[in-house]
């Protein structure tokens, strides 16, 4: 087909020519569309061209929406019959950058709030990159040990890219609890907490329950235990670093504000 | 070219003929060339009625009016900015400038993995030209904030993030399949809210 190119070109259009080397630069091009001519070099360059991703993005609104709606609802384990399963990373990507934002937003909403009256309001912008580092950072490591138990269990159907679409859905729940999080009562935010903990955990065992149900019952129970103990450990590291981070900078605000009133006391009795 | 009809070049390339003129001509000019153009643009995409042609006008993108509005915010938030606070006002621009080339770089890659068949940089000028709102607002809240109660302030906030984003939402949604629109539009969103709610906060 190739060597016929010439003149194909020119029963279409009699007037055009190609020369030689523009014949040889088209098979070229063709050669990189086919899969089997590509040479090692193209095939590792792929990896950092768009069109490689564009397969793990191909959704509509609906489908994000009904997914998002779905990770609301702890029981359902229906998550992967949406959209026929298909894994994709436009969800956990700016969920988890919406997420961030929301933490920061609420962070700041409650050192304002615990603000004495003659006080100036400083916001904290500190803890914005390590929060980043840290959601990131369990977003990428998390899915990784749940595909890794599942490979111990022999399960292939779910594949490490359904592992990612799954997690970051699942901390949807997270979002408008980080905002009611900034209402002052420490009542009110332990429950929101336990709330939190409960409805992911619930979500991502029952989704996982749905794909295991062929499977002996020691394995299920050993999947469904790891992603219990994994989210507990992430929601009790979350409360007390994030959530009450200022209080232990206030503590240290304090003992510096002792130390030097001690340290004025030492100087003017001299 | 003839330019009996322009009232003034819209880009380098309609430029050609003046170049040999660009030795003898004052530097005052010079930048005055380069400045009505960037209000050109920034009128352009800013007042909705002015856009004629469908956004045409876009292919002709420059990335001096970003840099220019970019620099500004910066500058005016770090400007405000309390040197006794924990952030420093270098942290500020810093934070500001990073946010913005980072932002607009995120927000276009999502518009071409989404299908989106634009230009790189026509995207991230468009975003860069609407940052001007959330760049008056800034400076509003900059000069007379301190005399105001934190709801009035939220006023020229929310003017500013609806104007910023109502600009750069027809653009963005034109680029990817229709149904896929919405899921285009939200990460610019975000971008100005995060954008605005910086400048309302320091």
């Amino acid at each position: 087909m190739l060597d016929n190119l010439n003149q194909d070109v020119s029963i279409l259009q009699p007037s055009l020519q190609m020369t030689d080397s523009q014949v040889q630069n088209r098979i070229r091009q063709m050669k990189m569309e086919d899969p089997d001519e590509q040479t090692c070099y193209q095939k590792f360059c792929n990896l950092f061209t768009i069109e490689y991703y564009r397969e793990y993005f191909d959704v509509t609104t609906e489908l994000v929406i009904a997914k998002v709606v779905n990770a609301f609802n702890p029981f359902s384990g229906t998550f992967f019959d949406i959209g026929g399963g298909i894994p994709e990373l436009y969800g956990p990507f700016w969920i988890l950058n919406t997420l961030i934002f929301t933490i920061a937003l609420s962070v700041n909403i409650i050192k304002y709030m615990q603000l004495q009256p003659g006080e100036h309001f400083e916001y904290q912008f500190e803890i914005v990159p390590f929060l980043a580092i840290f959601m990131y950072l369990k977003t990428l490591i998390v899915p990784m040990i749940y595909r890794v138990a599942l490979k111990c269990v022999s399960q292939d159907r779910l594949t490490l890219l359904h592992c990612f679409t799954i997690y970051g859905y699942s901390a949807v729940v997270m979002i408008p609890i980080s905002l009611l999080n900034s209402i002052p009562n420490p009542a009110i935010q332990w429950m929101l907490l336990v709330y939190v903990l409960f409805a992911q955990t619930s979500f991502l065992t029952s989704n996982f329950n749905q794909e295991l149900k062929y499977l002996p019952k020691e394995k299920k129970y050993m999947i469904v235990g790891l992603v219990a103990v994994v989210q507990i450990t992430i929601m009790i590291l979350y409360k007390f670093y994030f959530f009450s981070s200022f209080n232990y900078q206030q503590l240290g605000l304090v003992k510096k504000r002792m130390n030097t009133h001690i340290l004025q006391h030492i100087l003017g009795a001299n | 070219m003839d330019y009996t009809n322009q009232k003034h070049p819209q880009n380098y390339s309609q430029m050609e003929d003046l170049k040999t003129l660009d030795l003898e001509e004052s530097v005052s000019e010079t930048i005055m060339r380069d400045l009505r153009m960037i209000a050109y643009k920034l009128k352009y995409v800013l007042i909705p009625k002015e856009q004629e042609d469908n956004g045409k006008e876009l292919r002709n993108w420059d990335l001096w009016g970003p840099l220019i509005f970019c620099l500004a915010l910066a500058m005016t938030l770090s400007f405000k900015a309390d040197s006794t606070t924990t952030s420093s006002k270098s942290d500020v621009f810093a934070i500001i400038f990073v946010l913005i080339w980072v932002g607009a770089f995120v927000v276009t890659l999502n518009a071409q993995l989404l299908g989106g068949k634009v230009s790189f940089f026509q995207s991230v000028c468009l975003l860069g030209y609407c940052v001007f709102p959330i760049n008056i607002e800034a400076i509003i809240i900059a000069f007379i904030g301190s005399y105001l109660p934190f709801v009035v302030k939220l006023i020229p906030v929310i003017i500013c993030f609806a104007w910023s984003a109502y600009s750069s939402v027809g653009f963005m949604a034109s680029l990817v399949p229709p149904h896929k629109k919405k899921l285009a539009v939200y990460p610019v969103f975000l971008f100005y809210l995060f954008l605005s709610w910086f400048s309302l906060i320091v």
